[in-house]
């Protein structure tokens, strides 16, 4: 990665408000260090909430607004934020913005923040969430952190989603609720609706994606 | 290094900023939340009744056939939701109750409903929980709250109280056991534990809760 030159933002290029790292970002964060397959973080609500694709888009797109949220202000903040409280400061900025999703989530989405139960607030806790933070947005200007936050996100909402889907169809032979795999032929196994469908799940997912990545490595080489 | 003083004015601006913006947004939604939580608990009370209802009814329809059929009354300190379809006479169709108490990680309420004898459960329903998904949340699946129904609130030696039964292969046996659910052991005691505090108000010896009928 070092030596190649990064590909400039479609629409701004290598002089634009991300200094023409914008789609490296977004690259990194869904694809070469996604979240969820490759840094292997947020495994928790990953595993928990995937029992069906509607629930994991929902948290796929909780976790993209307090990332985009927290990375813009957080790096607004960096140059103010004295050092020895910069976590603390990075908590209290990430639990506002997923206690505004939740309230959201109460007041106009009432079944599936039922659905969600203690897992929307457990954002707070996900260590995508902190470290893109710490990791980036402290170090980088806002439009790019914001793309960071957005990029690492959409990361964790696919990983969630072809998780959530697998699980669905397999679980329960139903797609957002609909069925698919229904009729004689197929008897729905309650096995992907529980924890341990969820880790074979997941434990496939990372292995394809490593798989492909490091086709992608060796190609480079 | 910023002065001690920079850091404790830093940590206390961004500290009300982030309580406004909360306590705005809280303020916002509360009537919304509000109206979704009577909605919740008026599902409930009629899903438990086994009152009949369309699915996919507004929140608007469901208070409206909450107040034709049902009617609420307050017996021995206990509120209790009696089941009473406009034409019926005598006695009401069945008596719901509603239940509280601490579950793993909040608080878990939900309506018993019973049938006019008030011994036999009708049927359960949970309105609050926030018990872990996949294993205490499974109380409220259809398969953990449907084993319920015709079971007894008084065991085979007269007692009141029912039992979530844990051990032993042979699954629930008694008139007033139902299975537990695998993994969520802290969640089950503590609904038989709310569900059996309410049933000795119901069921218990010196209990004064009857029926009544319509005049």
């Amino acid at each position: 990665m070092a030596n190649n030159q990064p590909p400039a933002c479609l629409s701004c290029g290598a002089k634009g408000p991300c200094g023409g790292k914008g789609l490296l970002t977004l690259k990194d964060g869904v694809w070469t260090s996604n979240p969820l397959a490759i840094q292997i973080l947020g495994i928790c609500s990953a595993l928990a909430v995937t029992n069906r694709l509607e629930n994991s888009l929902v948290m796929g797109a909780a976790l993209i607004f307090v990332c985009v949220g927290s990375n813009l202000l957080v790096s607004l903040l960096r140059n103010r934020t004295p050092h020895r409280i910069r976590m603390i400061a990075e908590v209290a900025i990430i639990a506002t913005f997923v206690i505004l999703f939740d309230q959201f989530l109460k007041a106009f989405y009432w079944d599936m923040s039922k659905q969600l139960g203690p897992y929307v607030g457990l954002i707070i806790t996900n260590c995508i969430v902190m470290g893109r933070a710490e990791a980036f947005a402290l170090q980088n200007p806002p439009l790019l952190s914001m793309v960071d936050g957005a990029a690492n996100g959409l990361g964790y909402a696919a990983a969630l989603a072809i998780i959530g889907l697998f699980r669905e169809i397999l679980g329960t032979g139903e797609v957002m609720g609909y069925p698919v795999l229904s009729g004689e032929w197929y008897t729905p196994n309650q096995l992907m609706i529980l924890a341990p469908g969820a880790f074979f799940t997941l434990g496939i997912v990372i292995a394809v994606f490593n798989v492909f990545k490091g086709q992608e490595t060796a190609e480079n080489k | 290094m910023k002065s001690n003083l920079y850091v404790l004015g830093y940590a206390a601006v961004l500290g009300t900023v982030c309580a406004l913006l909360l306590t705005a947004s809280a303020n916002f939604t509360a009537p919304y939340k509000a109206a979704n939580a009577r909605a919740e608990e008026v599902l409930n009370i009629l899903a438990a009744l086994k009152v009949p209802f369309q699915e996919d009814a507004s929140a608007k329809q469901l208070l409206e056939i909450f107040k034709t059929n049902i009617r609420e009354q307050n017996r021995e300190g206990v509120t209790v939701y009696e089941y009473l379809p406009p034409q019926a006479k005598g006695k009401p169709q069945a008596v719901a109750v509603r239940f509280a108490g601490p579950g793993l990680w909040g608080p878990i309420k939900g309506f018993l409903a019973l049938e006019s004898d008030m011994k036999t459960i009708r049927g359960i329903t949970f309105y609050e929980q926030e018990e872990t998904p996949g294993l205490g949340g499974e109380i409220v699946s259809s398969a953990f709250r449907e084993q319920f129904i015709g079971k007894s609130i008084v065991g085979e030696d007269g007692k009141a109280g029912i039992v979530i039964r844990r051990s032993g292969g042979q699954g629930a046996r008694n008139k007033n056991e139902v299975d537990a659910i695998t993994g969520a052991t802290m969640t089950c005691d503590k609904v038989e534990a709310m569900l059996n505090a309410v049933i000795k108000n119901i069921a218990g010896k010196k209990s004064k809760i009857k029926v009544q009928n319509v005049k």
